[in-house]
C-alpha cells in the first residue's frame, strides 16, 4: 500500500517528508474518539503518548494523523543504546572539516514535523530527558554540544508510544516524563471495526473469513493470563488474512501468523490451535 | 458296552473305600464305559488312587470327569494328567481347579493346547503348589484372554518363569493382576509391570501384594502411564484454557477415580466440578467430552428449579437440601430403567449440544464426525447410538435452517431445560422400539463420543436468583456465570485454614533432614537482629492504610524480622538433584546473556582501549572549536550492579496444600523455585535477598530473612530454603513495607521486589473485610514505587486476575496457571524483568 512515507521504493529519501498531493492516505479505522483527541492536542501542540499493546494500530494511527494534519512524520525506534546524540545530533568529520549533523529530533523540531519516539521505554532514561524542555510550555530543544537552543517550529509535535506490558516493569517511564503528555489508550478494536480493518487491509478477503478471524482473535486474547506475553494482535489477524489471500489454507495461515509467533508453550499452542480449528472446521 | 466283572469288582472296591465315592462314580460310569474295559478300569483305578491319596482330590476328579469326557471324547489323557498331581503334597486344590477347567481347556484350546496348558501348570505345581492351584483354578478363558489361544497363556507364563528365576516371584501372587494388565495393555506390558512389582515385593510383602492386586497407588499409576490413549492428567492446563476460552467461566477441574477396569472413560460433572479420567481414547473424544460436560454446567443441567420441575412431573419428592440423586427417576421404570436412562440422557445431551454450538463454532459438526468415526459399536446398544447420532444430525440440520425434527424440536427451544428433556424422553420412550440394555458395557457403548451418563454422581443443584436470565443467550450470561463461579470458590482459604491450625504452626514442619545446629544459629541470629535494627521484641512498626477512613493508622502493623528456625538439607539436596537439568539449562541461558552485562564500558576517562566512536566525536568537536571531555577510552569490567532484587515468598498455611494435579504440595514447588532462583542469581551476579513472611494479627507479622543482600549463598541458607513451610496468614502490606525498607543502603539503580504468592492478602483480624487488606496492600505497593522499588507479583492463584490488577496494577503481576512450572519459571521471569 502506498503511504506518504513510502512513495518511491528502493530509493533513499529524507526522513522529513511532507505528504504530497496525490499520496494515498494511510488506512486507519477509528476505534473511538482518538482522532478528535489527537486533533485537539495538535491544535494546542501538546505532546501525546500512545499506550497500548503491540499490533493494535498505534503507529498506523500516527501515520494517518500526520497525513490528515499534513505534517511530515519522523519516526525514531528507541532501543537500549540510544543516546541523546542519536536524537539531537553530533559533529562528524567531513574531509578536513567538522560538520554538525542534526539528529532526527532536531530535524523534526526545525521542520515542524511530528516526531514519533516509538517504544520510548526501551531507551535509557538519561537519553530521554532531552525531550523534557520540548514537552512543556518552553517548547525548546537544547543542543548542548553546540551551546544552542532551538525554539520548536510552531507545527512541531512530539508523540511517544509505550506498551505497558509486564516486561517493562523496571523500565517504566519517569513520572516526571509521563505527566507531560496527553495519553491516549489503545486497545484491540471492537469486533466490527476489526472486521472492517481486515477487509480493507487485505483486499479480496471474504466477509466470512474476516468474521472467523476476528472471532478467533477475540477468543485467543482470553488466554492472555495463561502465560502469553503478547496477545494475538490485529496485525497478526491481518497477516493471517494475507497468507490466506496468497493461497494458504486457513488453518495453516492462522497457525503461522497467529499461533507460532506468540508462543513456544505446547499447551498454549494446542489451545490456540483448538480455537483456530473450531472456527475453520 | 456292558459292565464286565472286572469293572464290577473295581467299583465294589471303591464302595468299600467310600460310599460317597461310589455314589459319584455310579453317575459318571455310563459316560466312561463306552471307551472300553481297559480305559474304564484305568479310570476307576485313578479314582481309587486319588481318593485314597486325598479325599477331596478324588471327589473333584470324579465330578469333573463327566464334563471332561464329554468335551474331550477321551478319558486317558486327562486321567493321566490328574494322576500326576499325586506327586505333590496338598495338591487337591490344584487338582480341583484342573478338573473344573479341563473341559473348557479342551473346548477352547484343543487337545494339543490342553496338553500345553496342563504342562505349564505342572511346572508351577512343582515350584509351589499354591501357584499351581492358582493357575489351574483360573478359568481358561481368563487365562487366554478374549482372543488369545494357548499363545496368550504362554505369553502370560513366560514373564512369570523369568521372574521366578530371577526374583522368586510366585505365580499365585502375580497371576490375577497380570491377567488384568494383559487385558488392558497387552502382553508386552506384563513384564515391566511385574518386574517393578517384584522389586516392591522384596522391599515389603504387604506393599508388594497390594501392588499385584492392582490396589496400590504405584501400581495404578504405572498402569495409567502405559495405558494407550490421550492422557488428560498431563493436559489439564490445556483443558483449563479451553474452558476459559469457550465458556469464560472458572470451572473446577478434578481428576476422577476412574481406573481402566471401570470400562469406558468419561468426563462427568455433578453440577459443581468437572471430573476427568486419567486417559481417554483419543484427543478428539477428550476435547468433545470436555466441551460437552462444560455445556452441562453452563446450560445448567442441574439447575435447582428445572430439577424440581422434573421431579414434580415424576411425582417424586425433591430433596430440600444437599445433593440430589436421579436414581428415583429411573427406578420408576423397573427393569427397563437403563433403557429410559439412555433415552433421557440422549435428550438432555442433545439439548446441551445444541446450545454448546453457540459457544463453540462447529461443535455439532465435530461431534457428528467423531461419532461417525467410532467404528466399534456394541450390538446390544447400537440402536441407541444411531438414534443419538440421528438426533445430532437433526440438530445440525436445524442449525443450518432446516425445520426441526418434531421428535426433538422442544429441545431446541431456547427456554428448554432438563425438565423439557425429561418430557421429551418420556414420549420417546413410549414410542421407541429400542431393545432393552442389560450389559453395562453395552450401556456405556451407547453414548456418542464426548457424552457420558449424566446421573452417575449425586447432582449438586445449581442455584440461581434469576432462572430466566440464565436461559437467555447473551453476554450478560457470561459475566453472570463468571461471578457465580467466583463466589463459589473464593473461600478465604488462607485465614481459614490458618485458623484451624491455630498456634500449632510448628507442628506442620517436616523434619526429615539434618536439623543440627538450629538452635545455635537461632540464638546468634537473635543477637544480630537486635543489633541491626535496634528494635524491641515487638518488632518494627509500620503504618497501615484504612480505606474506610481514608487515612493511615500509625504504627499499626508490627513486623518482627527473624531467621527461619527450620532447615532441611536433605530436602535441598533432593531438590537440587530433581532440578539439576533445569538448573543447568538456566545457567547456560544466563551465561549466554552475560556479554551484555560485561560489555565494554564506553566513553570512559581512562581505560585499556580507545573507544573509536568517542575518539571521532572528540576530534570532531575539538575541530569545531569545542573543548570536549576526553572520555575516549573503553574498558572491560563488570559493570556496577544495576539491579537489586528481593524475592519475598508468601509463607502462609495455604502453601501447605496438596497440588490438585498431585505430585506433592505447593510448598515443594515453592522451595524448588526459591532454590533455583538463588542458584540462578549467583550466576547472574545481581544483588539479591530472599525472605518469607506470614502473619497473625496486626502486631505479629513475621518476616523471615533467608538471605540478606550482603550474605553469600551458604549451605546454611540452602538448607533453610529446604526447610521453608507454611504457617498462619498473609498480611501482605506490612511485608511489602518491610521489604521496601530493607532496600535502603543497597546501591542499585533498579530495585525489584518479586512477590511470590498463592492467594489474596488476608489476616485473622481483617474481620472478613477483604477490601481492607487489599487496599492496604495497594497503598504499600504505591509507597514502594515512590521509594523506587518496583513490586511485581507472581501468583499461582488462578483467581488472582480478580484482585491483583487492582493491587499491583495491570502488567505488574503474573498468574502462573501451571504450578509445576513454578520452579523453572521463577528465575526466567526475573531474567525477563531485568532485561
Amino acid at each position: 500500500m502506498k503511504t506518504a512515507t513510502s512513495r518511491v521504493r528502493g530509493v533513499e529519501h529524507d526522513i522529513v517528508q511532507m505528504p504530497q498531493a496525490g499520496d494515498k492516505a494511510p488506512y486507519y479505522e477509528p476505534q473511538g474518539n482518538e482522532v478528535a483527541i489527537f486533533e485537539a492536542a495538535y491544535k494546542r501542540r501538546l505532546p501525546v503518548m500512545l499506550k497500548g499493546p503491540t499490533g493494535c494500530g498505534k503507529t498506523r494511527f500516527l501515520e494517518y494523523m500526520a497525513f490528515q494534519l499534513k505534517r511530515p512524520l519522523v519516526t525514531v525506534s528507541c532501543h537500549e543504546d540510544l543516546t541523546s546524540s542519536d536524537l539531537v545530533g553530533r559533529f562528524l568529520l567531513e574531509g578536513s572539516e567538522t560538520v554538525w549533523h542534526d539528529g532526527p529530533l532536531t530535524r523534526a523540531v526545525k521542520a515542524g514535523a511530528v516526531c514519533y519516539l516509538d517504544e520510548i521505554v526501551e531507551a535509557r532514561t538519561d537519553s530521554t530527558v532531552v525531550i523534557h524542555s520540548l514537552t512543556d510550555h518552553r517548547r525548546k530543544l537544547t543542543i548542548e554540544k553546540k551551546g544552542q537552543e532551538i525554539d520548536a517550529h510552531e507545527d512541531f509535535m512530539l508523540v511517544i508510544s509505550y506498551n505497558p506490558g509486564y516486561q517493562t516493569v523496571l523500565k517504566d517511564l519517569k513520572p516526571s516524563t509521563k505527566q507531560r503528555f496527553v495519553a491516549i489508550n489503545f486497545d484491540f478494536p471492537p469486533e466490527d471495526v476489526e472486521r472492517k480493518i481486515l477487509l480493507q487491509e487485505v483486499p479480496g478477503t471474504k466477509a466470512d473469513i474476516a468474521e472467523k478471524l476476528v472471532a478467533i482473535g477475540r477468543k485467543a486474547r482470553l488466554l492472555k493470563d495463561h502465560g502469553l506475553e503478547e496477545s494475538t494482535s490485529t496485525r497478526a489477524l491481518v497477516y493471517a488474512a494475507s497468507m490466506m489471500g496468497a493461497g494458504l489454507d486457513p488453518v495453516a495461515a492462522c497457525q503461522v501468523a497467529m499461533v507460532n509467533p506468540i508462543t513456544d508453550d505446547i499447551e498454549l499452542h494446542d489451545a490456540l490451535m483448538e480455537i483456530v480449528q473450531a472456527h475453520f472446521a | 458296552m456292558k459292565i464286565t466283572p472286572a469293572i464290577t469288582e473295581a467299583v465294589a472296591r471303591l464302595k468299600d473305600l467310600s460310599v460317597v465315592a461310589h455314589r459319584e462314580v455310579e453317575q459318571v460310569l455310563p459316560a466312561i464305559l463306552p471307551h472300553g474295559e481297559a480305559v474304564t478300569l484305568q479310570w476307576l483305578a485313578a479314582c481309587t488312587a486319588l481318593f485314597s491319596f486325598e479325599r477331596d482330590a478324588g471327589k473333584a476328579f470324579i465330578r469333573g470327569s463327566l464334563e471332561a469326557e464329554k468335551v474331550s471324547e477321551t478319558v486317558l489323557p486327562w486321567t493321566e494328567q490328574a494322576l500326576a498331581f499325586m506327586q505333590w503334597r496338598a495338591s487337591w486344590r490344584a487338582l480341583e481347579g484342573f478338573m473344573a477347567n479341563v473341559a473348557r481347556a479342551y473346548g477352547s484350546l484343543g487337545h494339543a493346547g490342553e496338553a500345553r496348558w496342563a504342562k505349564l501348570g505342572f511346572v508351577w505345581c512343582a515350584r509351589q503348589i499354591e501357584s499351581g492351584a492358582a493357575y489351574f483354578s483360573t478359568p481358561v478363558l481368563d487365562l487366554a484372554g478374549r482372543h488369545g489361544g494357548i499363545t496368550a497363556i504362554e505369553q502370560l507364563a513366560t514373564p512369570a518363569d523369568e521372574l521366578y528365576e530371577s526374583r522368586k516371584l510366585m505365580l499365585a501372587t502375580y497371576l490375577p493382576g497380570a491377567i488384568r494388565v494383559r487385558n488392558l495393555l497387552g502382553a508386552q506390558a506384563i513384564l515391566p509391570w511385574a518386574s517393578r512389582g517384584a522389586d516392591i515385593m522384596q522391599s515389603g510383602r504387604a506393599r508388594g501384594e497390594a501392588y499385584f492386586r492392582l490396589e496400590s497407588e504405584e501400581s495404578l499409576s504405572l498402569l495409567l502411564e502405559h495405558l494407550p490413549g490421550y492422557r488428560l492428567t498431563d493436559r489439564n492446563r490445556l483443558l483449563g484454557m479451553l474452558l476459559d476460552v469457550w465458556f469464560g467461566g472458572e470451572f473446577e477441574l478434578k481428576e476422577s477415580a476412574w481406573s481402566p477396569e471401570k470400562g469406558r472413560p468419561f468426563i462427568e460433572t455433578d453440577g459443581k466440578s468437572i471430573y476427568f479420567p486419567a486417559v481417554m481414547a483419543d484427543r478428539e473424544e477428550a476435547i468433545l467430552a470436555l466441551l460437552h460436560t462444560a455445556g452441562h454446567m453452563y446450560y445448567r443441567t442441574f439447575s435447582r428449579a428445572a430439577m424440581q420441575e422434573m421431579f414434580a412431573e415424576a411425582k417424586i419428592e425433591f430433596p430440600q437440601k444437599g445433593a440430589v440423586s436421579w436414581a428415583p427417576l429411573f427406578m420408576r421404570f423397573g427393569d427397563d430403567a437403563l433403557r429410559f436412562q439412555l433415552i433421557f440422557d440422549l435428550c438432555e445431551d442433545l439439548r446441551i449440544d445444541f446450545r454448546v454450538q453457540d459457544n463453540v463454532p462447529n461443535y455439532l459438526k465435530r461431534m457428528c464426525n467423531a461419532a461417525h468415526g467410532l467404528g466399534v459399536r456394541h450390538p446390544e446398544s447400537q440402536g441407541y447410538y444411531e438414534l443419538a447420532l440421528e438426533s445430532v444430525e437433526a440438530a445440525l440440520a436445524h442449525r443450518a435452517g432446516a425445520p426441526a425434527d418434531p421428535r426433538f424440536a422442544p429441545l431446541f427451544a431456547e427456554d428448554a431445560t432438563v425438565a423439557t428433556a425429561y418430557r421429551v424422553a418420556g414420549t420417546l420412550y413410549e414410542k421407541s422400539k429400542l431393545t432393552p440394555v442389560t450389559d453395562l458395557e453395552a450401556f456405556y457403548a451407547a453414548y456418542l463420543p464426548g457424552r457420558s451418563p449424566n446421573a452417575t454422581r449425586m447432582a449438586h443443584p445449581q442455584e440461581s436468583d434469576d432462572e430466566q436470565d440464565q436461559s437467555q443467550p447473551g453476554a450478560e450470561q457470561n459475566s453472570q456465570q463468571q461471578d457465580e463461579g467466583g463466589e463459589e470458590t473464593e473461600a478465604p482459604q488462607n485465614a481459614e485454614s490458618g485458623e484451624e491450625q491455630g498456634d500449632g504452626d510448628q507442628k506442620e514442619m517436616p523434619s526429615y533432614g539434618d536439623s543440627s545446629g538450629q538452635s545455635a544459629r537461632a540464638s546468634s541470629q537473635g543477637d544480630k537482629e537486635g543489633a541491626n535494627h535496634g528494635s524491641s521484641d515487638k518488632g518494627i512498626p509500620y503504618p497501615e492504610w484504612d480505606y474506610r477512613e481514608s487515612r493511615y493508622k500509625r504504627n499499626w502493623s508490627w513486623v518482627q524480622e527473624k531467621r527461619l528456625a527450620e532447615s532441611n538439607m536433605g530436602e535441598t539436596v533432593r531438590l537440587m538433584k530433581q532440578y539439576a537439568v533445569a538448573l543447568k539449562r538456566l545457567k547456560k541461558a544466563i551465561q549466554s546473556q552475560k556479554p551484555t552485562r560485561t560489555a565494554p564500558l564506553t566513553q570512559q576517562l581512562d581505560g585499556d582501549d580507545m573507544d573509536l566512536n568517542a575518539v571521532v566525536s572528540y576530534v570532531a568537536e575539538k575541530r569545531a572549536g569545542q573543548s570536549p571531555r576526553p572520555n575516549i577510552y573503553k574498558r572491560r569490567e563488570i559493570r556496577q550492579r544495576e539491579v537489586a532484587v528481593t524475592l519475598l515468598a508468601d509463607m502462609s498455611t495455604s502453601i501447605m496444600q496438596h497440588l490438585p494435579e498431585g505430585g506433592g504440595r505447593l510448598v515443594d514447588r515453592v522451595r524448588a523455585g526459591v532454590l533455583l532462583f538463588a542458584e540462578s542469581m549467583e550466576e547472574v551476579g545481581d544483588a539479591y535477598s530472599i525472605a518469607g513472611f506470614c502473619s497473625k494479627y496486626r502486631d505479629n507479622v513475621s518476616y523471615y530473612m533467608l538471605k540478606d543482600f550482603d550474605e553469600t549463598l551458604s549451605e546454611d541458607i540452602r538448607a533453610q530454603i529446604g526447610g521453608m513451610s507454611g504457617r498462619l496468614a498473609t498480611r501482605m502490606g506490612a511485608a511489602i513495607r518491610h521489604a521496601t525498607a530493607s532496600f535502603e543502603g543497597v546501591e542499585s539503580r533498579r530495585r525489584l521486589l518479586l512477590l511470590l504468592s498463592d492467594g489474596r492478602p488476608e489476616d485473622y483480624d481483617d474481620g472478613g473485610d477483604r477490601r481492607y487488606l487489599h487496599e492496604d496492600t495497594r497503598m504499600a505497593v504505591k509507597e514502594a514505587v515512590a521509594k523506587g522499588v518496583h513490586p511485581f507479583c507472581i501468583t499461582v492463584d488462578t483467581m488472582a486476575n480478580q484482585y491483583l490488577p487492582q493491587i499491583f496494577g495491570p502488567g505488574h503481576y503474573l498468574v502462573l496457571d501451571h504450578i509445576n512450572s513454578l520452579p523453572n519459571k521463577l528465575p526466567e521471569i526475573y531474567l525477563r524483568l531485568r532485561r
